[in-house]
């Protein structure tokens, strides 16, 4: 790992732009801060209190549905990238790739996140939830969809349930409004929102039955 | 004895959710953008920064040592022209994506840069550079009926308008693209995002110069096509390509900012025209002069007149080349445009006729049309449906407050027929295992479970009993997906296959059952003998024995049809302070002969007027004509109505038993046609001034309002 070097007394501990905008701007080795990639940082905070930068390829560990899942990232890998490339979780998908349309969104700590502008290197000892470990009967989400013909490419349609989920998770008596709220950060080329909105009511519904 | 659709269906009708949409839906659905086999390469493209530009010199070689590395190919040559950002330049492969975009940004290409032009304005400007030989502007041959110059000379009223549409691009979810593996120097198999799993096969046949049944292309789903997915194209090519010479299954999938610029688009189209009736609101003659661009490609003409019955029309249509991405089909390619065109010039005829829009629309159908009656029956419905009589004000006459109600209306019109050359296989084993087989592919239409109602319905079993394969190239000749053709070319057959199927399983095992064929039927999962319930579906498949039975299905007369009418209404609440739009209600009455799946139905219908609100609300390429490249090759400033913009949709399914008798027709395209149309009129009504530019975007709003008041300050 390249160590920071504090030229001129620059703030020490934190992610200085500069720092982070040097190390994103290299294009083979690329670097980036991280907060997370606590252990070798740590470590390295001990030996030097400057800010730290990953760089080349970095060994993490991540809790993807309940397993600890090994690989080998570069510091600026996408979680998305990561699920797909590396660990062949393949239900978030890559869409628009810059936190517009949601079709990659994942659960990490409870919360929903777009997954393609989420560093995998942040990931590190948190919980991961992809659309592969929701209950598929009828309680759960998909069972809803798939009932309403929410989906019809069905290439959103990941997302989009996630993100209902992450939703009913924290809200589940949500009214229509709520509803289209808390889907808002979601796009369907397709225009299957009328059965999403209904499947979303319906699976509030079921969990409550559950 | 003909072979028709059943007269009392049980499931032909239904709501039946789909086979595959748990798989959707709980993310286990693989589409070929998540292939993975062992040991994949991942592809990226590098393409044009210039909107023209000559490629000087082009070195791969500083991508062949970057780190990962495992191929590069030029896709261009030195010398070559550059005709739009976005064209392809080069593709490299490597065991990592990231390593891939690396190598790609280190392929060191020398530009000539080229003066370009990117917008209409600039491609016809006098003196613009030329950048196609003959003209920038390619004049087509007038089409004439009768005078219509001496039909609007004596016309009582003429309206005369400008309008114009912007090119909108297809933004399917999942990026084009393929994933490659040989199995042998000669066999070939991709997982590819495509409409039509033969034309991709034929294609890759041909450039590896294999044997086309060496080639397997799989689509078991695939996330949005609209109709820029026929082909393997340049980056499906290539990937094979890299996958060939590195001896490792390749990934290619475009990045978005790639899929606006090359992937596909819809033309514009800019028109002015008149548009002349008698006082008494009979159209007379229609002079149209239209242009509008499918980039560096031709083909931006539609249809116009549209719908209406116009007795004289002269219409030219010029093609405007731009340094843009080439137009591909989308959505009912041309009728969105040629609707709103000939739409809001009805509806400005309309106002100054002082006759009722619907009325005027009603007036002017065609005589001695079969889809006369059926449009007069819809207009009736959505009227209704609505509120025209009892909500509608006259244009302008919607309050002086900030926000505004308005309602407006448009008819549309469609084939949707099939091909009559498709195939399906049915299968029965003696396990019970029903298994239907054609090339087509689902792009999310539902045909997967189309097929398999029909089957369940021939063999008195569920639709979830039956297994229906598409989406492989080496099954029987399946309908490529596009002109909303694939159910009407893919049901007869499918019917025919399972009809076939059960007679030669009732042939086989009525002897061993003590009966004769004539006497067995088929129903709830259970064998029927002389009408009786008898033994189980699989206890009289058991009968088979080793055996198993095989029916092809061809296309029997008189199981489908062609031609659909329909038409849609929307209620609009502008603020005429910010110029924001808000649709609060759409209603779509729509024909389609015999519905199959109302569930995929609905959601067809309902899909076609969210793409149709997003024509008429948000969508826009933007060129930026000073560096020639596009300003919002994204899914943020590239909008696209999200939860919060969807309204109330009413929908209603026209289908008497004289449409059912019709036999089955397509339904895809249809649905989206109108709905910007009416959307633009529904703003007009709202604010009383036409607004010319879709879409209706709070600067397009604001400046048609300014340019009103600048009229008026004019006039006083």
């Amino acid at each position: 790992m390249r160590k920071h070097d504090p030229k001129n007394g620059e703030e020490p501990g934190g992610a200085s732009r500069r720092d982070f905008l040097r190390g994103s701007g290299l294009a083979a080795a690329s670097a980036v801060l991280t907060g997370a990639a606590t252990t070798a940082l740590d470590e390295a905070r001990a030996a030097d209190d400057g800010p730290k930068v990953l760089s080349g390829e970095v060994e993490i560990t991540l809790k993807v549905n309940g397993e600890d899942r090994k690989t080998t990232v570069e510091p600026r890998s996408t979680l998305l990238d990561t699920l797909r490339n590396r660990l062949d979780v393949t239900g978030p998908k890559r869409v628009c790739d810059r936190a517009s349309c949601g079709a990659c969104t994942a659960i990490v700590d409870g919360d929903p996140v777009y997954s393609c502008t989420t560093l995998a290197v942040t990931c590190q000892g948190k919980t991961i939830e992809t659309v592969e470990s929701f209950d598929v009967g009828e309680q759960g989400v998909p069972h809803a969809f798939h009932q309403n013909d929410g989906l019809m490419c069905g290439y959103c349609t990941p997302g989009f349930v996630t993100a209902c989920k992450a939703l009913l998770d924290k809200n589940p008596n949500p009214t229509l409004d709520e509803v289209r709220r808390g889907l808002d950060g979601n796009i369907c080329r397709c225009g299957t929102y009328i059965g999403v909105l209904q499947a979303a009511l319906d699976a509030a519904k079921a969990m409550k039955g559950a | 004895m003909d072979l028709t659709w059943p007269e009392k269906p049980t499931l032909i009708g239904t709501k039946v959710p789909r086979l595959d949409g748990l798989a959707k839906a709980s993310g286990r659905a693989k589409y070929p953008s998540d292939q993975l086999p062992e040991g994949t390469l991942f592809a990226v493209m590098l393409y044009s920064p210039h909107a023209h530009a000559k490629i000087k010199t082009l070195d791969v070689k500083p991508a062949q040592g970057m780190p990962g590395v495992k191929g590069v190919v030029a896709i261009a040559k030195e010398g070559a022209t550059l005709r739009y950002q976005g064209d392809d330049v080069a593709a490299v492969a490597a065991v990592t994506e990231e390593q891939a975009r690396d190598a790609a940004r280190a392929i060191k290409v020398e530009y000539e840069v080229l003066p370009h032009v990117v917008t209409e304005p600039q491609a016809m400007a006098p003196g613009a550079p030329e950048i196609v030989k003959g003209g920038n502007v390619r004049k087509g041959r007038s089409q004439d009926k009768g005078k219509a110059d001496e039909e609007l000379a004596k016309a009582d009223v003429v309206v005369e308008g400008k309008y114009a549409l912007p090119v909108i691009t297809h933004v399917c979810l999942e990026p084009h693209g393929l994933t490659a593996k040989w199995e042998a120097a000669d066999k070939l198999t991709v997982w590819s995002s495509t409409q039509a799993v033969q034309v991709v096969a034929g294609e890759l046949a041909e450039a590896f110069q294999i044997p086309v049944a060496n080639v397997t292309v799989l689509t078991d789903y695939m996330g949005g096509g609209f109709g820029s997915k026929f082909g393997a194209d340049v980056w499906g090519r290539t990937a094979a390509e890299l996958a060939k010479s590195t001896g490792k299954p390749v990934k290619l999938f475009l990045d978005r900012i790639q899929e606006h610029l090359a992937a596909g688009n819809r033309p514009s189209a800019t028109g002015t025209l008149k548009l002349g009736a008698s006082k008494d609101g009979k159209l007379v003659g229609l002079i149209a002069e239209t242009h509008g661009t499918g980039g560096s490609r031709g083909g931006s003409n539609f249809p116009l007149p549209y719908v209406y019955d116009v007795p004289a029309s002269s219409r030219s249509h010029s093609d405007v080349f731009v340094n843009g991405g080439g137009a591909r089909a989308m959505r009912a390619p041309g009728h969105p445009q040629g609707c709103a065109l000939m739409e809001a010039a009805m509806d400005d005829l309309a106002e100054k006729l002082g006759i009722d829009p619907v009325q005027l629309r009603l007036m002017n159908l065609p005589p001695n049309d079969p889809r006369t009656p059926i449009y007069e029956a819809e207009v009736k419905i959505g009227a209704e449906l609505i509120g025209w009589t009892a909500n509608r004000k006259p244009r302008g006459k919607n309050g002086d407050g900030p926000i505004r109600k308005g309602y407006g209306v448009a008819l549309h019109q469609w084939g949707g027929g099939g091909t009559r050359d498709k195939k399906v296989s049915c299968t029965i084993t003696a396990d019970g295992t029903v298994e239907l087989k054609s090339a087509t592919q689902d792009l999310g239409t539902g045909i997967r479970t189309v097929l398999a109602i029909i089957a369940a319905e021939v063999l008195g079993l569920k639709p979830t009993d039956v297994v229906s394969n598409i989406g492989n190239s080496t099954f029987p000749p399946g309908q490529a997906s596009g002109g909303s053709t694939t159910t009407a070319s893919m049901a007869p057959p499918c019917l025919d296959a399972a009809t076939k199927a059960r007679d030669a399983l009732f042939a086989k095992i009525a002897p061993a059952l003590g009966a004769t064929p004539a006497d067995l039927s088929l129903k709830g999962g259970r064998l029927l003998i002389e009408g009786k319930p008898s033994i189980s579906w699989k206890d009289a498949c058991r009968k088979l024995g080793t055996a198993s039975i095989s029916e092809m299905g061809a296309t029997p007369e008189g199981l489908a049809s062609t031609g659909v009418g329909g038409c849609q209404f929307a209620e609009v609440v502008v603020d005429v302070e910010t110029g924001v739009v808000r649709v609060k209600k759409i209603v779509a009455v729509q024909d389609s002969g015999l519905i199959i799946d109302r569930l995929t139905w609905d959601s067809q219908v309902y899909g076609g007027g969210i793409m149709g609100l997003n024509y008429g609300l948000f969508e826009e390429r933007i060129m930026d004509p000073t560096t020639g490249v596009m300003l919002n090759p994204d899914m943020e400033l590239y909008k696209l109505a999200g939860a919060t913009d969807v309204p109330e949709i009413v929908l209603h399914a026209y289908e008497p038993d004289d449409q059912k008798a019709r036999g089955v027709i397509g339904i895809g395209e249809p649905p989206t046609i109108g709905t910007a149309a009416a959307i633009g009129n529904a703003v007009s009504n709202a604010i009383g001034v036409r607004v010319p530019e879709w879409p209706m975007s709070p600067r397009n709003v604001l400046n048609a309002l300014a340019a009103a008041s600048k009229d008026q300050e004019g006039k006083a």
